[in-house]
């Protein structure tokens, strides 16, 4: 027994260490190929003219949407009153941080110029969909920050040789139900602007409608949460030391499963409506969607795979408390959230239209990642992923356990911050 | 439609009872054009236009190559892009396509920066040393007439001497370029009391290049002007009207009756 539990923490450690190595080398490949991106510029991507967003922007919009769980879960427990769950909005807030920081270095990545990244805090056009995102997002990663800061005050170096920092660090607590509100209030304004930045061109007739904001909030509702309970569920499995209860987990995939029910109502109408009569250029992007190249990633990927199975298997009670088909419901929830991004991205681009007023036909063309695309944006992806695992590890953000629940009554509660 | 011709007739009703007023206007603030961007549309005395005769147009493709020239534009990108447009009466017919200067221009609306904007005389500018790159007004802008730098264009521009000289700094790589109505001629030929769409000197370097004398350029707010003119006695169109997008760029169609032997000359 000895002689087995010696070995099995022996290969633990290693298993542990060869993740952590693999990440590290597939991140540091990235960071030569962003390297490269940087010298040599967008040339060496697949993008042109006609496509002129492609790979990066769809991982930017991903980690995004797949972020969401911290505002939603913030909100629960501190706007809400379902305190409970406090230890699962630890988890979402920091993996919130680590996505939009991996959207954050996408867009240095996807920007022509990114010498000139702070242009968009100085030189402002209010009117701009995508000015709105970019406030947004700097100043939620700042929320994010406060968010998570309690977590950073509880690392035992920082509580052992600087303990001024951690007690202040650890302080930020007392803000938690203002920032959630904040987090609240920023996230439901970008995550449907991000859906109205491509809404609002009316040069591109799929694009050009109301629904792609609320669709893109409602999806990031459903994927965000999906993808804090699927990390949580995931590292306590593959670590023993990390304390879980199942029933919060359960109640966040539950929600999920009944978010999957609201955004397949909203995709059903979105796209019905949209099959009633020929429109210049919108019919030939949905008959894209619905019967051309695209068309496997649309019914597989983003609703047979990506709602209609998750929903069922998070809805039925015996597939829900599973764990392993609750994981994999989670999995495909997170996997059609990036094919429905990466779909309503090249849709819109994909169909040319003319503006020859003799020649109302439009025709189609073609994109693909290019190798450095790939090699950057899996860098980023594995940065997050390094990220993600080194936070379970060291800031145990994955941790149910009873002394994270004193942290809720210590918040300053809204009624009496009212008075 | 209706709505148009209303607001054309008022304006010319203003246009006409001011007259003398705006060519007075008119001649103070000549040479101050270069500092109009900072004020709003609709206090300059200009509003640039460009009428372009598809009956007399014979695709020959001088404009791109003047304004390769003349902008400074790698042979990658075209500015001015000419299009085969289908055939009348026998006869092939072309668009040629500048940037259309929008006054919804949607590349304007969309810039989170603000360094797509609008100069008080209409046209639509770039600030290269403002934008960040992310071309999101390539993606808005329903007539392809932006083009983004993947690359720096370095080396000889091959159409250089032979179509003009470059009149303008070379744009980095990283941001989005399109045509500006060669906003620099324009600046420089008031500034000399040139009147642009008659002074060679002073006209975009796509008008001056044509052969067939196709492309006509003028002040919309001056009645007598010659685009004022042709838009007045010819029926005209503006590509993706139905977008909403207001192009300053207008369009004289061909058609049976002038596709043969006609000059623009005779208008």
């Amino acid at each position: 027994m000895g002689m087995t539990s010696t070995i099995y923490r022996r290969i633990k450690i290693t298993s542990f260490m060869l993740w952590v190595a693999g990440l590290t080398a597939v991140a540091l490949v990235g960071v030569v190929g962003m390297g490269i991106v940087f010298v040599k510029g967008l040339s060496v991507t697949n993008l042109t003219d006609l496509v002129p967003w492609g790979l990066w922007i769809t991982i930017d919009l991903s980690s995004i949407a797949l972020s969401a769980g911290a505002f939603l879960l913030c909100a629960a427990v501190y706007l809400l009153g379902l305190k409970k769950y406090q230890p699962v909005a630890r988890t979402a807030t920091f993996i919130g941080l680590i996505g939009y920081s991996m959207a954050i270095l996408t867009l240095l990545l996807d920007i022509g110029r990114p010498d000139r990244f702070w242009h968009a805090m100085v030189y402002w056009n209010t009117h701009s969909v995508l000015w709105e995102v970019t406030m947004c997002v700097a100043l939620y990663f700042t929320v994010l920050l406060l968010e998570t800061a309690p977590l950073f005050g509880k690392i035992p170096f920082v509580q052992r040789y600087l303990p001024w920092l951690s007690t202040n660090l650890e302080k930020l607590h007392h803000l938690a139900p203002f920032l959630a509100i904040a987090g609240l209030g920023l996230s439901m304004l970008h995550q449907s602007s991000l859906g109205a930045t491509y809404g609002v061109l009316k040069a591109r007739p799929l694009w050009y409608r109301p629904n792609l904001s609320v669709l893109f909030m409602v999806s990031a509702m459903a994927a965000g949460p999906a993808m804090t309970v699927l990390v949580s569920m995931i590292a306590s499995r593959v670590s023993p030391k990390i304390r879980i209860k199942d029933e919060l987990l359960e109640g966040v995939a539950f929600f999920v499963g009944w978010v999957l029910v609201g955004y397949l109502y909203f995709r059903f109408w979105d796209a019905f409506s949209m099959t009633y009569t020929y429109e210049y250029g919108r019919t030939e992007g949905l008959r894209l969607l619905t019967r051309g190249n695209l068309s496997f990633n649309f019914w597989a990927g983003e609703i047979f795979l990506g709602i209609v199975v998750p929903m069922i298997l998070l809805l039925y009670s015996k597939t829900r408390k599973n764990p392993l088909t609750r994981m994999l419901a989670l999995f495909l929830v997170v996997g059609g959230l990036v094919a429905y991004r990466w779909d309503t991205n090249l849709a819109g681009q994909l169909v040319l239209l003319s503006y020859l007023p003799s020649d109302l036909t439009a025709v189609y063309t073609a994109y693909f990642p290019s190798l450095i695309e790939f090699i950057a944006g899996i860098g980023v992806i594995a940065y997050g992923m390094l990220a993600v695992t080194l936070g379970i590890k060291y800031l145990n953000i994955v941790d149910h356990g009873p002394e994270q629940e004193e942290i809720v009554s210590e918040a300053i509660p809204l009624t009496a911050a009212a008075d | 439609m209706a709505e148009k011709s209303t607001e054309r007739r008022n304006f010319l009703k203003i246009a006409a009872a001011g007259g003398a007023a705006v060519a007075g206007l008119r001649f103070a603030t000549q040479g101050s054009a270069s500092q109009s961007a900072s004020t709003a549309v609709g206090e300059s005395p200009y509003k640039w236009a460009m009428v372009i005769d598809q009956a007399v147009c014979t695709g020959c493709g001088r404009c791109t190559l003047a304004c390769r020239a003349h902008n400074d534009v790698s042979p990658d990108i075209s500015w001015n892009r000419v299009v085969p447009a289908g055939e009348v009466d026998g006869k092939q017919v072309f668009v040629s396509r500048p940037c259309m200067q929008c006054e919804h221009a949607p590349c304007v609306e969309v810039c989170m920066v603000g360094a797509s904007y609008y100069r008080a005389d209409g046209i639509v500018m770039m600030d290269y040393d403002k934008c960040i790159g992310c071309r999101y007004c390539e993606v808005a802008c329903p007539y392809g007439a932006r083009a983004f730098n993947w690359e720096e264009f370095t080396g000889p521009n091959p159409a250089v001497p032979t179509w003009g000289q470059p009149e303008v700094p070379r744009r980095p790589r990283g941001v989005p370029e399109k045509c500006s109505f060669c906003y620099q001629r324009i600046d420089r030929g008031l500034a000399m009391g040139l009147t642009p769409g008659v002074d060679d000197n002073a006209t975009p370097a796509c008008v001056v290049a044509c052969p067939v004398g196709a492309r006509v350029f003028g002040n919309l707010k001056d009645p007598e002007s010659r685009v004022s003119q042709l838009l007045r006695e010819n029926p005209s169109y503006r590509l993706r009207e139905d977008l909403g997008t207001s192009p300053l760029v207008y369009y004289l169609p061909a058609r049976e009756e002038n596709i043969h032997g006609h000059d623009i000359h005779d208008l």
